[in-house]
């Protein structure tokens, strides 16, 4: 177990964190690849459904942001 | 598309007039070709030559090879010649071949019939001032120094700490006034009027980064939040915040010995010698014009003010000396965000009345490739992964994931690019979309935010509906963070391009609903901001209607007497009526109501009722300029006597040279009745100046006078400031008194009598006045049903809400719609007009366009699974969903596609599943989260 890494689905509002996340990037922030971003029009848009879809198709974990 | 950007260029000459200009621009070598540049930022990762940072107030490095800031426009390097030792590694690395080092200045020469000068301002250097220790004392910053600090993108990273041993600071003084309100130490005599704002800010702030313990202290003469919602901001940071506020300038800074902390001496408001130790001192510097720009206003022929700002009139406050050339922001006096936005929105609409006459005459426009149905077709999906020199290749195994993605369902095409935007590519690009038949592209390359656009515009070129693409993002949000793990970047690479090819094979094509825009406008408000602005637009061109509700145009100004800088308001205000009387194509609709409109952006239907008869008048857009009112105040005894009079009342006793002022000796003004009180709290804005004006006048007809302004700060903001020097010049005394001990008024025995506390003293000081005049409140109309109407809404105050409080001050949140003068919140006269020309070049960018095409990716019902609960209909922040009136599905839900920003709040909070968000579906969703 000891190599086992998470994977975590990040819902990102497309104008605020998303944007940090690319801003992130530019300032060569370096953070654990263990992300799978998932870009959203706006974080009003986001449905619980989509959390419950997510821990159920194996996602370890899920951020939301906006 | 028809604006061209000159970057590092200045102006040697000017020659003409307005619509004849000559400009002599000189570009100066970048020594990069700023087309070839891709931005990728591979050359600079390279450059082993520093510079200071210019952009992060020389408190971090540089490369050599640099660009200003990560959202610079337009996004290229330049190369900082005097740092350069030309060792040729950039031009070696850089495989866009941008680098150019025989890059040599260029001249051009343009012919412009207009110019704008938006030329900004400094902030002042207060290194000469020796008892603040800036410059000597490294804990001793400049608020600019302070705002990068703050800054995630600044030298720390966003980590609050001191310059001298990086420690997080327990304890922060901010000084303000340092280089403003300053006559002894560096002649800039005016406010800056934003440093007070600023220094609340950067301290609550500082406090959010610092958690909860950080001590904050503001040294201040008058607290000058006289902007919308800055009270409740400034009040805020005081009650709730803990941010201490100290009255009193501090007279010098000296260094601790060792620790590097400061100590600050200063007389307290009890006039007793204080001292206290801070970690850190910010040191609110004041704006001002730099030499250069004094130069450049030369060169134009500009007057400027004794302060050095571009001096401007009240009733024209964009227009320069210079006919044809208009100034806007901090050059035309010290201004906020909110203020430049108005300035350069009017500007934009003066320079539009200017040249009506050449509308359209160059204009581009672009080409438009007929549309490729693809509708019911299997998805065939080509995949561009980019490799953006080695800023992806460097790190991700490139061909790695172009081969995986070669084998993912409906992938019929992959490739690789050295850079997929440079523009033989993108032309590449379409050229292959149309060959191989594909109707999906996916590209893996860098952010959507900055070039899903570009790329967009590669689909519409070949014929493909833009909204059948779909973007990875590898580089910033993978190979540039996941620098030391190659394998698990390649791995995310691998998977996030799997979740696009899921979600875009599902991707549908979008139409973008046209909606012709209705080429009239009608303003609601017939005082100065409204006459302003229906005359502007009624200049360039488009019919408009003026709706008053009053017998008479005019509005508050009606009741005014002259503006601070001593102009006649009443002339002024007949000339400007009467260019809108006879203005052709503006139609003035007197003691007229809107009792009913319908309709939305581009197409309003109102109708307009006069007692009479109605009359039902369509416009593309909507101005609001409806005014706000002079509270009646129901303290300090008005209304018991006859010598209590409002601001207002008083200015009317000048107009027509009242017998009553020559009888009187002493004179009281009372600030803030009404304003900055738990039931009103917020600052009016224009009462400060409006009494020492009338101050001045009183000491102007009768200089023996006794004249008294009791206040609570004075906020004389920007040049204003110069009047209350004047004032105090002239012998106006000024006494401060606190909110919780007000002066009392007692009108007894034919006296009158004003007592008040003096703050020097500390004691009641009784003053038998002539004439009492109440600085009282601005109160707004708060007019529900016309907000009910237009679909707009109101702050807590009761004014208007404008869309984007810093970037959208002069339109509302609901498309079509612009608002102006008090309405919005107190101003001045010169504001007022300001802001009603932003409002009509606002709506003036919307009624150019003659057709909208709104986005595709909007929110749609269906009507089978409506239940008809309302959710998405009050939910919605642009009133976008409405109920279906008649027909089959009356009673159900429908949202206005034009109105629609497709955030998709309706469809997430949509109870019956009713509302999908086309483009991003929850199909399109599941797809996505299947595929991790």
């Amino acid at each position: 177990m000891s190599d086992w890494e998470p994977k975590i689905a990040a819902f990102l509002c497309n104008w605020c964190s998303y944007g940090a996340a690319d801003l992130a990037g530019v300032s060569r922030m370096q953070y654990p690849a263990n992300i799978r971003i998932i870009r959203i029009p706006c974080t009003g848009a986001m449905s619980p459904n989509f959390i419950l879809q997510s821990l159920r198709h194996g996602v370890d974990g899920v951020w939301v942001s906006g | 598309m028809n604006i061209d950007i000159l970057a590092n260029s200045e102006i040697e000459s000017v020659q003409g007039e307005q619509g004849y200009f000559e400009v002599k621009v000189r570009t100066k070598a970048r020594y990069i070709d700023p087309q070839a540049c891709t931005g990728c930022g591979e050359c600079a990762a390279h450059c082993p030559i520093s510079a200071v940072d210019v952009y992060n107030q020389s408190m971090g490095e540089r490369r050599a090879i640099y660009i200003d800031y990560a959202q610079a426009v337009p996004l290229s390097f330049a190369i900082d010649q005097e740092a350069c030792i030309g060792c040729g590694l950039c031009e070696k690395m850089c495989l866009a071949g941008a680098i150019k080092y025989d890059d040599a200045p260029q001249q051009n020469t343009l012919q412009v019939g207009s110019i704008t000068l938006a030329v900004g301002t400094r902030t002042f250097d207060p290194s000469g001032l020796d008892f603040l220790g800036y410059g000597r004392f490294p804990n001793v910053v400049t608020s600019a120094e302070f705002e990068r600090i703050l800054s995630a993108s600044g030298p720390y990273f966003g980590h609050l700490m001191r310059p001298l041993d990086r420690e997080e600071p327990r304890k922060i003084a901010w000084l303000q006034c340092v280089g403003s309100r300053d006559t002894n130490n560096c002649g800039n005599a005016y406010c800056s009027s934003v440093c007070c704002m600023y220094a609340v800010k950067e301290a609550v702030i500082a406090k959010e980064h610092a958690g909860g313990d950080l001590d904050c202290a503001v040294f201040y003469m008058d607290m000058r939040t006289y902007g919308k919602d800055f009270e409740r901001y400034y009040d805020q940071a005081r009650e709730e915040e803990g941010v201490r506020f100290i009255r009193s300038r501090v007279h010098t800074i000296t260094e601790v010995e060792e620790s590097g902390d400061l100590e600050l001496s200063f007389v307290d408001d009890a006039g007793r010698m204080q001292s206290e130790v801070f970690n850190m001192v910010v040191l609110s510097v004041g704006l001002e014009t730099s030499p250069q720009t004094l130069e450049l206003a030369e060169k134009f022929g500009l007057e400027v003010t004794d302060n050095r700002f571009c001096r401007t009139s009240t009733f024209a406050p964009i227009a320069t000396s210079r006919e044809g050339i208009t100034v806007c922001g901090a050059f035309q006096g010290p201004k906020d965000i909110p203020s430049s936005v108005v300035d350069a929105g009017a500007a934009a609409s003066a320079v539009g009345e200017a040249l009506a006459s050449a509308r359209f005459s160059e204009t581009r426009t672009k080409e438009v490739v007929p549309e490729k149905n693809v509708q019911g077709e299997r998805p065939s999906i080509g995949v561009f992964v980019c490799k953006c020199g080695s800023n992806i290749a460097g790190v991700i195994d490139v061909a790695g994931v172009r081969d995986y993605a070669a084998k993912l369902p409906f992938v019929d095409y992959v490739t690789d690019n050295l850079y997929t935007c440079s523009q033989n590519t993108q032309e590449d690009m379409a050229e292959i979309i149309h060959e191989k038949n594909l109707n999906r592209v996916i590209v893996a390359s860098c952010s959507p935010k900055t070039h899903e656009p570009l790329f967009q515009e590669t689909l519409t070129n070949a014929g493909i509906n833009k909204y059948l693409f779909s973007m990875v993002n590898i580089r910033n949000q993978d190979s540039w963070v996941h620098r030391n793990n190659p394998d698990l970047a390649t791995e995310k690479a691998k998977d996030l391009v799997r979740m696009a090819v899921s979600n875009v094979a599902l991707k549908e094509p979008l139409e973008e609903p046209e909606l012709g825009i209705h080429q009239s406008a009608l303003v609601i408000g017939g005082g100065i901001s409204g006459m302003t602005s229906a005359l502007s637009l009624a200049r360039q061109g488009h019919d408009t209607h003026l709706v008053e509700q009053s017998s008479a145009l005019g509005g508050q100004a009606r009741f005014l007497y002259k503006t601070w800088k001593g102009e006649d308001i009443q002339s002024h205000l007949q000339e400007l009526i009467a260019a809108v009387q006879a203005e052709p194509g503006l139609q003035v609709h007197l003691q007229t109501s809107v009792t009913q409109v319908d309709g939305f952006v581009g197409n309003f239907t109102s109708t307009l009722d006069n007692g009479e008869k109605e009359q039902t008048v369509t416009h593309g857009v909507t101005v609001m300029a409806t005014g706000a009112g002079e509270l009646e105040p129901a303290e300090y005894g008005y209304g018991q006597d006859a010598r209590i009079k409002t601001a207002l009342e008083l200015d009317r006793l000048f107009q027509t040279d009242d017998p009553e002022l020559k009888s009187v000796n002493t004179a009281v003004f009372i600030q803030c009745v009404g304003s900055r009180e738990p039931e009103r709290p917020y600052c009016s804005r224009v009462c400060c100046t409006h009494s020492i004006q009338n101050a001045l006048e009183l000491k102007t007809r009768n200089p023996a006078m006794n004249v008294y302004v009791l206040h609570r700060d004075i906020r004389t903001y920007g040049e204003k400031e110069n009047l209350y020097n004047q004032a105090r010049q002239a012998g106006v005394l000024f006494i401060r008194y606190n909110p919780e001990d007000k002066p009392v008024v007692q009108p007894k025995d034919g006296n009158l009598t004003v007592t008040v506390t003096d703050p020097i003293l500390g004691r009641p000081l009784e003053i038998q006045t002539d004439l009492l005049t109440l600085a009282t409140a601005i109160v707004p109309k708060r007019d529900e049903q016309l907000a009910n109407f237009f679909k707009i809404s109101h702050n807590d105050d009761g004014f208007f809400a404008e869309r984007h409080a810093k970037m959208g001050p002069a339109e509302f949140a609901t498309d079509g719609m612009f608002l102006c003068g008090l309405a919005h919140y107190p101003k001045s006269i010169d504001e007022s007009i300001a802001q009603g020309k932003a409002a009509a070049g606002k709506a003036i960018t919307l009624l150019a366009q003659e057709v909208i095409h709104s986005s595709g990716e909007v929110a749609r019902v269906d009507p089978m699974y409506c239940s008809s609960c309302g959710v998405c209909v009050s939910i919605c922040p642009y009133s976008a969903p409405s109920f279906i009136e008649e027909g089959r599905f009356a009673g159900k839900a429908q949202i206005n596609p034009s109105l629609c920003k497709g955030c998709g709040l309706c469809a997430a909070s949509c109870r019956s599943g009713a509302i999908s968000l086309r483009g991003s579906d929850n199909r399109q969703i599941y797809a996505m989260i299947e595929a991790i």
